[in-house]
């Protein structure tokens, strides 16, 4: 059989199931498939796996307002029945949201997606977006941030890893940052990294409340696209 | 319930970003039931975290059950890991349900399951972040009935102070019983005295409050409840579905599959298994039912793999026919079919082939090391049966085997300790024939040595359970005689079995030890790097109870702290099996051969349902 059908989910991570771990939600995502009795192509050899793919990992904590994977179907189901039998067999924090055919030979989602918009929460006593946007500006104009993870330092070019300039709003009595991150190979700057770093060296306290990944998108020259509509 | 209930959801949910692995915590997993217009709640606790409870299936039966009540939510609780308890108690957060994240003391009725006696201080852990008053006794009108239930149920002594009410036995039909029982109880206003004797009137609930210890060792009851708990038991399992959208983890828990029970009870008379004499008549599932209810738990769960379950499922006598069939309909899917346990002298060459796949080993349990002591324990297998099993698993394409033996059986010698090892060379040496020359290198057999605790209901219920330094000299016998090349071996940890034993045939004087343990800090002690011995030796020791008597011989001619419990099985078939036993001489299975007269089929009104007509 060849390549099949490529088909394109795109679902959210919310609520409660932000908690769960890259692994958890490829699993759950995987059995909403065969939950919904799609025609779902299985990798060749000794154990067949069902053939999916994932756009980039989410973190423990970590919510996805558009989040993305690719599974392979043997034969051809319109995209519509494909949505409300995967709506129908999704927990509803990682509900479906939209779902289309994709080219065979396009790009896996995990090496085209390199640009990640996030929206980060920060609880504080007072608000003071001004304040702590010209805070967030001086760690950007810095040039680097230096993040440890288990044990490992990795230092971050800022330039690099922060395609746009973050924005400070206020919601609700929250601190609102919203920042965008280049992701891919070299590594990922997480945004509560750069918020952290911020807040260690602003003078009003503030904690971090909840990181929400808004957007995966495609570079495309000077474009960025969403992977699909 | 009367009291409204306290909000802590946003509370509970704002320790997820704190602790280790939230998965545990957040429900909204595919298949949870959510029934907020329910106006009984009940919690169902699972006495350890929720990687391990997800695995029980009496739970998902239960929860089952009960969800499909009117009116009636049964929502699931699993012991918080120490890292979550330490801010719950911080932060002043009770124990939560969790479907509705709501405290669990709110809740009309708390099940609790006793898989195993290494549970026991992860109750009360429990009880006590619920702010639920440890005891009966202690408990007010507007506490939840704490009802256990379980294996743990057939000596429910040590754990009886703590609970209003035990069942023993089977679930299905009893909890609906006792949730009437409850239901029609708190309508009549009753108080909680009164309900706790209306509850005593279901069949099978034991109510320990209506009991007291009697100076020849045995249990008189005070009035109120029967003079002998007999336990429940289901007829006919057929007219039970079991769960077939059951929850469906986020988790990586244990046993992350689909299960369908495909028989209940085994008589193969195992002299020192439990599960074996407790949970008679054999009762298989029709081959149809397996067969429809594995593939819409399949279609339900959307998970890999369905495992097909019983204590010894290579024993139903139609097992290869269901294998066949259900083998065929998954064909060129991911999704494969599992025996969990199977006996060497019913695993053949045809199963064998019918289950390769995604297999990563094959376990089996000849449990002694010579054909002497195996007669002695009725184990009636030989080792040409197993080594015919092994030689077939080989044969079709298996690598690895997974061995379980016992030291410290009724009349071991030194001689049957080194012959496990001689087995073990001579399972070896057959696995290397079986496989190909260029694949022999990566021929495994791994070896589990536990110790053996004599437990109750058993022939050996009378017995001694051998004492550590013996253990450690026999063990040291072992690892002698064991092959090196190509065996893992691993040992249960002697200390936790001792343990076992203590409590595992314990009074109701056990339960002060086990709340004096659990208050030094004792919780997870069958998690092998938080178990610790001293600390249970000290709580004994200040209570004045010594283990040593407990784990040792008992009285044949005295009452035992459980012969108020019955399993059916009567008190004179296991003296005459503990006789047999000295004798070396074999008892057969009455699904194969005729009646052996164990008492459970005319006490309880009961018989074997075999599938196929008959096996063997």
């Amino acid at each position: 059989m060849a390549e099949g059908f490529r088909l394109r989910v795109r679902y959210g991570k919310t609520g409660r199931l932000r908690h769960l771990s890259h692994l958890e939600v490829i699993r759950a995502c995987e059995r909403s498939v065969r939950r919904a009795g799609l025609p779902y192509s299985v990798t060749q050899g000794f154990s067949p796996k069902i053939k999916a793919a994932f756009g980039p990992a989410l973190p423990v904590g970590t919510a996805g307002e558009r989040e993305y994977y690719d599974v392979w179907l043997t034969s051809y189901v319109p995209a519509r029945t494909v949505l409300e039998r995967l709506a129908g067999a999704s927990p509803a924090g990682l509900a479906p949201q939209a779902v289309s055919y994709a080219g065979g030979r396009e790009p896996s989602l995990s090496a085209a997606l390199t640009v990640a918009r996030y929206r980060v929460l920060v609880a504080s006593p007072a608000t003071w977006p001004e304040e702590f946007g010209k805070v967030l500006a001086g760690v950007v104009g810095s040039g680097t941030l230096a993040v440890e993870h288990k044990g490992k330092t990795k230092v971050f070019d800022l330039a690099r890893s922060l395609p746009e300039e973050p924005r400070v709003g206020s919601e609700d009595g929250f601190l609102v940052v919203e920042i965008t991150t280049r992701i891919g190979q070299e590594g990922s700057l997480r945004p509560e990294a750069l918020v952290h770093e911020a807040l260690s060296s602003s003078p009003k306290p503030g904690s971090l409340i909840a990181v929400t990944r808004t957007d995966l998108l495609v570079e495309a020259g000077k474009e960025w696209l969403r992977p699909m509509e | 319930m009367a009291t409204p209930a306290a909000d802590v959801s946003a509370g509970a949910e704002s320790l997820l970003p704190l602790v280790e692995r939230p998965a545990r915590y957040v429900d909204g997993e595919w298949g949870a039931r959510h029934r907020p217009e329910a106006s009984y709640r009940t919690a169902l606790l699972y006495p350890d975290t929720y990687e391990l409870g997800m695995a029980n299936q009496a739970l998902a039966i239960l929860y089952d059950r009960l969800n499909a009540i009117d009116g009636v939510a049964a929502e699931r609780v699993f012991v918080p890991w120490k890292d979550m308890a330490a801010e719950m108690r911080a932060s002043s957060t009770p124990l939560f349900t969790l479907e509705s994240m709501q405290p669990v003391r709110d809740c009309a009725l708390v099940g609790v399951t006793l898989p195993y006696e290494l549970t026991y201080t992860n109750v009360l852990e429990a009880l006590d972040l619920a702010g639920i008053p440890l005891r009966s006794a202690d408990r007010a009108e507007a506490d939840p009935l704490v009802v256990g239930g379980g294996p743990c149920a057939f000596d429910p002594e040590p754990m009886a102070p703590f609970f209003d009410a035990i069942l023993v036995g089977e679930g299905e039909e009893a909890v609906v019983e006792i949730v009437a029982a409850h239901r029609a109880a708190i309508e009549a206003r009753a108080n909680r005295e009164e309900t706790l004797r209306r509850l005593a009137g279901v069949p099978g609930v034991y109510v320990p409050s209506l009991y007291a210890e009697a100076p020849d060792g045995g249990m008189r009851p005070l009035g109120g409840g029967p003079a002998v708990v007999e336990k429940r038991v289901l007829r006919d399992l057929g007219a039970f579905r079991p769960p077939t959208c059951p929850v469906v983890p986020f988790m990586d828990v244990v046993h992350d599959r689909a299960t369908i029970e495909i028989l209940r009870g085994c008589a193969r008379g195992c002299r020192f298994c439990q599960a074996g004499m407790v949970y008679r008549p054999v009762r298989e599932r029709r081959a149809d039912d397996i067969v429809r209810d594995s593939l819409a738990a399949l279609a339900c769960g959307g998970y890999e793999e369905v495992s097909l379950t019983s204590l010894s499922s290579s024993d139903h006598s139609l097992i290869e026919d269901v294998v066949r069939r259900l083998s065929r309909r998954l064909e060129g899917t991911d999704v494969t079919v599992s025996l969990p346990s199977l006996r060497v002298d019913a695993f053949g060459l045809t199963l064998a082939r019918l289950l390769k796949g995604k297999r990563p080993g094959l376990t089996l349990a000849p449990e002694a090391g010579t054909q002497r002591l195996r007669d002695v324990i009725n184990k009636n297998v030989t080792g040409e049966d197993l080594l015919g099993a092994v030689r077939a698993a080989f044969e079709a394409g298996w690598r690895r085997v997974k061995l379980y033996f016992m030291i410290g059986l009724p009349t071991e010698t030194d001689e049957d300790v080194a012959g496990i090892g001689r087995l073990v060379g001579e399972v070896l040496a057959a696995a290397r024939e079986a496989t190909p020359a260029d694949q022999r290198g990566s021929v495994r057999v791994g070896v589990s040595v536990s110790t053996f605790v004599p437990k109750a209901h058993t022939p050996f219920q009378w017995d001694a359970q051998l004492t550590l330094p013996e253990v450690l000299r026999r063990q040291k016998i072992l690892r002698d005689a064991m092959p090196r090349k190509g065996v893992e071996l691993s040992w249960h940890d002697a200390s936790a079995s001792f343990l076992e034993g203590a409590l595992a045939r314990g009074d109701r004087k056990v339960a002060d030890v086990i709340e004096r343990t659990w208050r030094s800090g004792a919780v997870f002690d069958a998690w092998t790097e938080e178990f610790s011995l001293d600390r249970w030796l000290a709580a004994f020791e200040e209570e004045g109870v010594d283990p040593v008597v407990l784990a040792g011989p008992r009285d044949a001619k005295a009452p035992l702290p459980w012969s108020h419990i019955s399993s059916g099985v009567s008190p004179a078939f296991l003296k005459l099996e503990r006789e047999r036993a000295e004798r070396a001489v074999a008892t057969p299975d009455c699904t194969f051969e005729e009646c052996t007269g164990c008492g459970v089929c005319p006490s309880l009104g009961v018989e074997n349902a075999i599938a196929g007509g008959s096996r063997g």
